[in-house]
């Protein structure tokens, strides 16, 4: 079995006050259109003002929570960058394609090519942080960010010497990437507001989300706020198979479910998906907590980074805000997280932590 | 001449979204790269594209385009003498 990994430090930008905010989720931030944006932060605080000029909106906010968890890690040098993204910088994207046909394939403005493609927000963080080390994208879509993990902890896992790696995601939804899932059934017909998504369980669609969250991700357990003990990624599970996989899964770290204190789960409020959640709603005891996120941030591919940095906030605080809960255990500390999450069918993952401090 | 660098120069700081920049800011035969307004090489190609889309000017030869980018008064120059639109 592969090492653990241990998180030093971890940022979000997300459609909650994940940023600037001292304490974990000091107010909610709701929406009644079936969308979820990223609460803007001040990025002048984290890119120069000659390179922020040219910089899409996803730009700004990846490379600003990559700084922040650098900066809040104290780390000098990285060994390497590691980033997921299932859809890359769309509005970048959709403007270049936009011009294409406006202008007929003439006179086209480089920037917003160069910086669509999938790399960009690692190659400004690699120059930020003047790390020439590794440097890899995932784009795998609903796994992207897990495989950035896997590949971290794989790196970690062969390191002799103490190594940290900046890990993580990001995602963007924009209004055409909206109106085109909404023709396939990504979204609810009739919109809740999103507090009350969860309760909308009995229809199909979601809400729409996006955010970026960034760990700094290292062998050395002092100074680290929770290790990463075991990811499993799985492709179509049924609700059976993905039971099956996390009892597996845990008791190879010598856990069972009632040793588990919070389960964060991907209930993204969509009936086709809810199955996979209900044998854990089901079979977990009194003593553990579970908990729900998507009401929060929206569903999007890389939500698993959001329910990640959630992880390391909860092990911070040690108590859960009531808007996450789902159903209230009776455990009196937090030392054992299980996270559950899904996008589409297609992709799930189950990700066990353990606090450190 | 003065009408036209003055909207060149609206339209440079439109293209490369020079935040907080007015024409006034940017001195006629000031160079636009290095120690000028600090411009770089995407930029150059940001207003190649702006050349071409607004004055139906082509610049084919690098080295030509190096010159009639050296600064405002060079491109209104090289626009007088050259546009199409």
């Amino acid at each position: 079995m592969m090492k653990p990994v241990y998180i030093s430090a971890a940022a979000a930008l997300s459609p909650q006050n994940s940023f600037d905010a001292d304490t974990l989720l000091p107010d909610v931030i709701s929406s009644n259109n079936g969308k979820l944006f990223v609460k803007d932060t001040d990025y002048s605080k984290f890119i120069s003002p000659v390179a922020i000029r040219r910089m899409s909106r996803m730009l700004k906010i990846g490379i600003s929570t990559g700084m922040k968890a650098v900066q809040l890690s104290g780390t000098e040098k990285l060994d390497g960058i590691i980033t997921g993204t299932g859809r890359g910088s769309m509005r970048d994207m959709e403007l270049f394609l936009g011009d294409m046909i406006r202008l007929k394939e003439e006179a086209l403005n480089p920037t917003y090519f160069i910086q669509s493609t999938y790399n960009s927000v690692n190659g400004w963080l690699a120059m930020q942080t003047k790390c020439t080390g590794y440097n890899q994208t995932y784009v795998h879509r609903g796994h992207s960010f897990e495989m950035s993990l896997l590949d971290a902890k794989m790196l970690l896992h062969e390191a002799t010497e103490p190594q940290t790696y900046l890990v993580g995601c990001l995602d963007e939804m924009t209004d055409d990437y909206f109106i085109v899932k909404s023709k396939i059934g990504y979204w609810k017909k009739e919109i809740p507001n999103s507090l009350q998504l969860l309760q909308h369980s009995n229809t199909q669609g979601s809400i729409g989300g996006e955010g970026a969250a960034f760990f700094t991700v290292t062998n050395t357990k002092a100074n680290s706020i929770c290790s990463v003990e075991q990811l499993k990624m799985l492709h179509n599970p049924s609700p059976a198979s993905l039971q099956e996989n996390i009892d597996n899964l845990l008791t190879a770290n010598g856990l069972k479910l009632k040793d588990i204190d919070v389960v964060l789960c991907g209930m993204s409020g969509d009936a086709r998906f809810q199955p996979l959640y209900t044998p854990i709603l089901e079979n977990t005891t009194a003593h553990t907590t579970v908990v729900a996120f998507k009401h929060l941030c929206g569903e999007y591919d890389t939500s698993t980074g959001f329910a990640m940095w959630l992880a390391t906030r909860l092990f911070q605080e040690q108590s859960t805000p009531e808007v996450l809960i789902q159903k209230k255990g009776i455990n009196p500390s937090i030392n054992n997280i299980l996270i559950v999450n899904h996008y589409t069918l297609n992709s799930a993952s189950v990700v066990l932590m353990k606090k450190t401090i | 001449m003065e009408d036209l660098k003055l909207t060149l120069k609206q339209q440079i700081i439109e293209s490369l979204n020079l935040q907080g920049m007015t024409p006034a800011d940017i001195d006629d035969n000031a160079p636009l790269f290095g120690d000028g307004l600090g411009l770089d090489s995407i930029d150059s190609l940001e207003m190649m594209v702006l050349l071409e889309r607004n004055y139906g000017i082509k610049i084919e030869d690098a080295r030509e385009g190096r010159k009639v980018l050296e600064s405002v008064a060079s491109m209104a120059a090289y626009i007088e003498q050259n546009r199409k639109i």
